[in-house]
């Protein structure tokens, strides 16, 4: 019990019996309003000259007044248009929201199958990102302003010496890219330049995935994994719901076997083995702690207890591990043919092989997982190699001048490759990228992209399928596409982004030929495309068809010897994963993630170490405190500590994207560990960690992870449910009241959450975020304790610190029916509305704060400062960033108190259609934010009063519950309990104990 | 040498005090006037200029904390999302409470007969008009926008709306402003006879001037006696009342809710118990440095200090019965919520805030078992002084340990002051001493009128 304020430490509310208790740093707050210096007058004055030419003006081609309103368009009606986002060469398909032009919303493009309408926290801050005053938006030449004219005249110059030397010293480096039309005008540059060489590079990508398949069929392939079809699933070290370009398909997907409803009693199992604690193995029934390097052993034993042919069982397992694969075993072997077993990034080539050969032999393979042919034009090896021969191309000065797309390998780059001083060595170097960043600032030519939502091109989903990105918004700042510089690099410097993927299209329809016929045709098949944002017959399901190459059977391949010796003494296996909020750092300056809270450990604004408690506890850390980690080739960075339960011992977990050196967001905020990221050791080190004795106060939103006995996240064995179980989770009866009942209308809204399909993405939470306005206060304020998200994701630790059960809870307002807040409020400004809705009129709100105060779930969030008007984080009191606010929700003023609405607008929009039309708004005609953005449809929202409403149905469900009943609150936001399905008929692991 | 020249003291020294030592033996009406009126018009002393300078420091520190918070906003606090009240609710509530024993001393004490009232009853309305007005700008300063509190009054307007009456809020400014209004024509009635006093025995003309428009033309005459203290007793017969309801319905802010910690139902009394107690307290704290400052010790002596002891002790028992029974109800309740509250009050971040509350409300009163304590001025003070800080530490606690240690674990949090929030409260703490000092220059400390009818009661006049 400690007696005296020490820093807030809230997963020690579990690790260990002491109370978090507060931190006595940072008493006095800075003024958050702007400083009037000269030079942000100047500046602000300079940005409202600008704002004119750009934001507000329509685009430089056509110009169209609302004379006669233009047929389809309504002022204050959004439009939505189809495109697509990709990352690393993996496209969503995505609906964008437009506001009189203005971009406001993305949500999933519900015809395209990686989305079906669901989206990722990564797309809905997209619209961010692009207002984002940071973007780079000037061409500069060794590092001062220029003009992309004179950039092209240096062109001209450049492409006079390829001419003669083919190309030759020529090197163009890009992330991975899918689009049909890049690929088209990259063969053509190969063509006039035969001599150019093309790298690829992905901090993260694919490469041991790809590597697997090699492997193990001889042929390039990508992985396409089914968890719809799968009964019995084991993730090995792979966090498929976690983020990454395929989150929202494969959550949704998964999605589909977890629902448990009346009539419908069966789970898919999920078993999951991993080093940190991840969305995925939060979501597991069952869950080892596994260090990545014992991924190998354990994917071995699995196969020997299943009987793969050939497959010799290692020695040497843990208890804990041993009773898992038992379980495991069983598992996977009654599921046969609906078994899938995953293997991460992070694990070597021959791991993935050897789980390919355990989903042949149990008859997976064509099932649950298939083999497709790949998407992304890849050089030879893996990135890494490839970036390292270009390195060594560079150190040569073999390289003359080195066109870099997007990518920003000067930060991301494996630290042993030295590319930054490698670059010195190039006399032309060119970077087109979005943001100005490390890599822009090392190279003579910094030419700013533009962004997704102002350029046109073509990208292509995992399954082949083609989406078009389609331009919202004429440039908000100067820009160019990839697309125009790969055909200015060709010779013609007069191609626009549209032209290019125009072409890429008229000329695969026609085959070449261009009679007047097939282009009328073409013009209605292109029309089709933009208005669904996808192109039919391209994909697997689609005429590109078969792969080329026989995947059904994997080849014998020979598995190397086992190579997983622990750590030296005083070492700890560092474990890399990209991040959730920034994922290699390329997101890293947009507010919205950086404030998103990390899963599990809500931690915001830094990448923490993760630590298991007890080794945390052994070098006598506590949360916050800095350690350094030093790997063999003397390479050491610097990194604040958390400790979180589940985490596998000895390993220390750390996440990409951290300690930018550039950004206007990103610049100081957590720490870089690329610098421990070597060639040979992409995804794990291993490195001594000392604590240097110094601390940090971690920035997280949540107070403590331990339910403290109480009845929050209610969990029900699957059996219980089965059996028609009295489960104890259902609320008998309503609660007593002095007040008088309201009246029932026509509607009645009410939101259940499906807390067994929660995957703690984020997605929802981020989507509350652009929906409604609702602003960034950044790490001083949510180290203060204050933060403004409508709807957070509370997780909590159940059971021992090895071996944690964690169940996450999505909590937004729970609008009740006899609200605490209302009475409380002395100007009624908290009131029901005839809906059922517990409303705010913020005009009211005068800010007593009394409402939150008596607030069971403190939902509420008040606006200490200006957080959104006035007083801004940073620069996001840029005029720029007003465009991005949803005109239909009210920008909060300071002083005022906001919380969730159930996206009252949306609802209000329903009825003035509904009523235009003379009926009552149908079920599922208001979607709320959160729920269109949830990728596994956790979220159903609807009207009690109309009978067979699916909000009706839930309620019914033996498992349903309403959190805090036991106040007499009435909640309107419910939950259904976590079903938890009982894993094989073996023994539960911890029984079995630890060896070690 | 005439009685009617000598001071209190050498009438003491002469005549030794009148049984219940309340005041001299013998005690000409002349020299009680001159004892009380002494004070004012003295020239100031350089203690009085000092002592006065170093409060409008604090005036000033005041002004400046209001015109940060306006400009910045309420993000200059420490208070965050879920512990969204902090200093400004504390420091209300203890004004407040301050803010009671006047109002208490005057009509308690003066519709059952306690005589020893009267010499300091006039200081300690002072004090709670000057606190309760200090406590009334609290929740003006605490809501986010203090420019539209007055929204919460019910007044015609264009958008046709009322305040919540189901708000504790909305209870509470009533209860407030009633009970200002009601400090100020109750005191002002108890002033009038001495600003007559006061205009007979000025030398200046301006000074006359304006005492005798205070003094709304009393003459003194018995009529007038008469009808004065018919409206003086009637106004004490609501003052008892009102002292009972304005913490009363301070406790429901809290109490009407359902949080844990909060949610009971001994709140009111406790509130108001609390009320007398901390403002007994101020009472006694301020007590001594002016009948020093003043040179009343002959009208303010040792016996009221002990009559005051006692209430606190009382007080202090009172207040132990109650923290005990919140423990007693939390555990009862069987509630997970309320039991966690309870350890974490005693063992959380700030269990030793409230270990140190304890000690100063329920142990350091204990002390006025003993007789020596109670007519000690040392202990007296000190123990004046611990009350108070344990009477603010128990205001701020209420709102701390419930609001960060609430229903949800989740929601768990922490609250810590920064800066401003002490700024503000000391700034607070000048301003009530800059009235107070103010007061005692300008006002007669004591009451006179008062005092002669004690001093005729007890046989002391002729």
């Amino acid at each position: 019990m400690s007696s005296s304020p020490t820093p807030f430490r809230p997963r020690e509310a579990f690790v260990s019996d002491s109370w978090p208790a507060p931190s006595g740093e940072e008493l006095l707050p800075e003024a958050r309003s702007t400083t009037f210096d000269r030079r942000s007058v100047l500046k602000l004055m300079g940005l409202s000259a600008a704002i004119p030419l750009t934001a507000c003006s329509a685009p430089a081609e056509e110009i169209v007044p609302y004379v006669t309103m233009p047929e389809g368009l309504v002022a204050g009606k959004p439009r939505y248009f189809a495109t697509a986002f990709e990352l690393e060469g993996i496209a969503t398909g995505l609906l964008a929201e437009s506001h009189e032009g203005r971009p406001t919303k993305i949500d999933g493009n519900p015809d395209h199958p990686a989305s079906l309408g669901g989206t990722d926290a990564f797309h809905q801050a997209m619209v961010l990102s692009l207002y984002d005053p940071g973007r780079a938006s000037l061409v500069r030449k060794d590092r001062r302003f220029s003009t992309y004219d004179d950039f092209l005249g240096d062109l001209t110059r450049m492409r006079a010496r390829w001419q003669e030397s083919e190309g030759d010293g020529l090197e163009i480096l890009t992330g991975a890219v899918s689009s049909p039309t890049f690929q088209r005008l990259m063969a053509a540059l190969k063509e006039s330049f035969p001599k150019l060489r093309h790298t690829v590079f992905e901090p993260v990508g694919r490469d041991n995935e790809r590597a697997g398949v090699r492997l193990a069929f001889g042929d390039d392939g990508a992985l396409a994994w089914h968890p719809d079809r799968a009964k019995a699933i084991f993730a090995l070290d792979a966090d498929f719901l976690g983020p990454g370009p395929q989150q929202v398909g494969l959550a949704r997907a998964f999605a589909q076997g977890r629902k448990v409803r009346t009539g419908s009693r069966t789970m898919t199992r999920l078993a999951v083995a991993e080093p940190v604690m991840s969305g995925t193995g939060a979501t597991a029934d069952l869950r080892l702690p596994l260090p990545r390097s014992r991924g190998d052993r354990l994917l071995r034993a699995t196969a020997a207890a299943l009987g793969v042919p050939g497959i010799v069982a290692p020695d040497g397992l843990k208890g804990r591990e041993e009773a898992f694969v038992e379980t495991l075993a069983a598992e996977l072997r009654g599921a046969g043919q609906a078994a899938l077993v995953m293997v991460g990034e992070a694990q070597p080539p021959h791991v993935h092989a050897l789980a390919h050969r355990i989903n042949a032999h149990l008859g997976a393979l064509g099932e649950t997982v298939r083999i497709l042919p790949p998407i992304i034009e890849q050089t030879a090896g893996t990135s890494a190699e490839a970036l390292a021969s270009l390195t060594e191309r560079m150190r040569d000065e073999a390289v003359q001048e080195l066109v870099i797309f997007g990518a920003n390998p000067v930060y991301t780059a494996p630290a042993d490759l030295d590319f930054a001083g490698a670059l010195e060595a190039v006399p032309t170097s060119v970077h087109l990228s979005l943001y100005q960043d490390e890599t822009s600032e090392a190279c003579r030519w910094q030419i700013p992209q533009l962004h997704p939502l102002e350029e046109w091109g073509d990208t292509r989903a995992k399954s082949g399928l083609v989406s078009i990105v389609q331009p919202l918004v004429s440039p908000l700042y100067e820009g160019h596409s990839p697309l125009s510089l790969l055909a200015a690099l060709a010779g013609d410097y007069a191609v626009s982004s549209h032209q290019a993927v125009y072409e890429t299209w008229s000329q695969r329809r026609s085959g070449g030929g261009s009679d007047e016929a097939a282009q009328g045709g073409f013009e209605d098949f292109w029309r089709n495309v933009l208005a669904t944002g996808l192109v039919p017959d391209t994909g697997v399901e689609g005429a590109d068809g078969a792969p080329s190459s026989d995947f059904s059977q994997p080849g014998a391949f020979d598995l190397p010897p086992l190579s997983d010796a622990p750590p030296g003494d005083g070492a700890f296996e560092i474990v890399f994963n990209p991040d959730t909020s920034v994922w290699d750092g390329r997101f890293s300056n947009n507010a919205w993630l950086q404030e998103t809270p990390r899963p599990i450990t809500s931690e915001v604004w830094g990448n923490a170490a993760a630590m298991h408690p007890a080794d945390h506890r052994a070098l006598g850390l506590r949360d916050g405190s800095l350690i350094a980690l030093d790997t063999a080739d003397e390479q050491r960075i610097t990194i604040p500590t958390m400790a979180v339960p589940g985490q596998a011992r000895g390993t220390i977990g750390v996440t990409l994207g951290y300690g930018r050196t550039i950004g206007s967001i990103a610049r100081g905020i957590g720490t870089d560990v690329y610098p421990l990221r070597t060639r040979d050791s992409l995804w794990f080190t291993e490195a001594t960690a000392t604590p240097i004795g110094a601390h940090v106060t971690l920035a997280t939103t949540q107070g403590s992870h331990q339910m403290e006995g109480r009845e929050i996240v209610r969990t029900v064995p699957l059996g219980d449910l089965d059996e028609g179980h009295e489960t104890g989770a259902h609320f008998e009866g309503e609660p007593p009241t002095l007040f008088p009942e309201f009246e029932r209308g026509p509607y009645e809204w009410a939101m259940v959450i499906d807390q067994t399909l929660c995957i703690a993405c984020n997605a929802c939470v981020v989507a509350c975020q652009a929906e409604n306005n609702v602003p960034v206060v950044g790490p001083e304020e949510i180290r203060r304790g204050r933060d403004m998200h409508w709807l957070r994701i509370d997780s909590y630790f159940e059971g021992e610190e090895d071996a944690p059960r964690v169940a996450t809870q999505p909590v937004p307002c729970m609008h009740c029916e006899k609200a605490p807040c209302e009475p409380m409020c002395p100007v009624e400004a908290a009131i029901h509305d005839s809906e059922g809705l517990n409303v705010q009129v913020y005009n009211r709100c005068v800010g007593t704060r009394d409402c939150q105060s008596n607030c069971p779930y403190k939902v509420r969030r008040f606006n200490f400062f200006g957080y959104a008007a006035g007083q801004e984080y940073a620069d996001l009191g840029d005029p720029m960033l007003n465009a991005l606010q949803n005109p239909d929700v009210t920008v909060r003023a300071r002083g005022v108190m906001e919380k969730c609405t159930y996206c009252v607008q949306r609802i209000s929009g329903a009825r003035r259609e509904a009523t235009r039309e003379g009926r009552i708004i149908a079920e599922g005609e208001v979607v709320t934010a959160c729920q269109q953005a949830c990728p596994t449809e956790a979220i159903s929202f609807g009207n009690l009063s109309e009978k067979g409403s699916a909000v009706n149905r839930l309620r019914e469900e033996p498992h349903h519950y309403a959190l805090l009943a036991e106040l007499g609150t009435r909640p309107r936001t419910t939950y259904l309990a976590h079903v938890q399905p009982e894993l094989g008929a073996a023994k539960a692991p911890d029984e079995e104990g630890d060896a070690t | 040498m005439s009685d009617a020249t000598l001071t209190g003291r050498e009438l003491i020294a002469n005549h030794g005090r009148t049984r219940d030592g309340l005041m001299p033996a013998e005690m000409p009406y002349g020299t009680i006037t001159d004892e009380v009126a002494a004070a004012i018009f003295r020239k100031p002393s350089r203690l009085w200029l000092v002592l006065v300078g170093v409060s409008f420091l604090g005036v000033i520190l005041f002004g400046i904390s209001i015109l940060v918070l306006l400009v910045e906003g309420t993000g200059i606090w420490g208070v965050n999302s879920e512990v969204v009240w902090g200093f400004a609710v504390a420091n209300y509530v203890w004004w407040i409470g301050i803010g009671n024993a006047g109002t208490l001393i005057s009509c308690m004490l003066l519709l059952t007969r306690q005589r020893w009232r009267a010499s300091i009853n006039r200081y300690a309305e002072a004090m709670t008009l000057f606190a309760a007005a200090i406590a009334g700008i609290f929740p003006l300063l605490h809501v986010g926008r203090p420019w539209l509190a007055y929204w919460l009054a019910p007044y015609p307007n264009t958008m046709t709306l009322w305040p919540q009456w189901r708000s504790p809020l909305v209870w509470d400014m009533f209860a407030i402003a009633c009970y200002i209004l009601f400090s100020i024509l109750f005191w002002y009635t108890g002033l009038i006879p001495d600003l007559a006093t006061l205009r007979d025995k000025a030398k200046h003309r301006f000074t006359k001037v304006a005492y005798g428009i205070f003094a709304l033309g009393w003459n003194g005459s018995s009529r007038q006696w008469k009808n004065y203290n018919s409206y003086y007793y009637a106004m004490a017969a609501l003052g008892v009342p009102l002292v009972v309801s304005i913490h009363s319905v301070v406790g429901l802010d809290y109490a009407a809710t359902l949080m844990p910690g909060w949610q009971e139902t001994i709140f009111p009394p406790y509130f108001v118990v609390g009320a007398m107690f901390s403002g007994f307290a101020m009472v006694v704290t301020l007590t001594i440095p002016i009948r020093w400052a003043l040179g009343l010790q002959s009208i303010i002596t040792l016996d009221h200090l002990d009559a005051m002891a006692k209430i606190l002790l009382l007080g202090g028992i009172i207040m132990s019965f109650s923290y005990s029974f919140e423990w007693f109800a939390g555990w009862y309740s069987g509630g997970e919520a309320e039991r966690s509250l309870i350890a974490f009050q005693f063992f959380g971040p700030y269990g030793w805030l409230y270990w140190m509350m304890l000690a100063c409300n329920g142990l350091a009163p204990q002390l006025f078992w003993w007789r020596r304590f109670r007519r000690g001025l040392v202990p007296l003070f000190i123990v004046g002084v611990l009350v108070n800080v344990g009477m603010w530490l128990e205001r701020i606690l209420i709102n701390m340990n419930t609001l960060a240690h609430g229903h949800l674990p989740s929601t768990f949090s922490f609250y810590v002051p920064t800066i401003w929030d002490w700024l503000m409260f000391l700034g607070s703490f000048g301003l009530f001493c800059f009235l107070f000092f103010l007061f005692a220059k300008v006002i007669p400390a004591a009451s006179i009128h008062e005092i002669r009818e004690l001093a005729h009661k007890e046989g002391a006049a002729r």
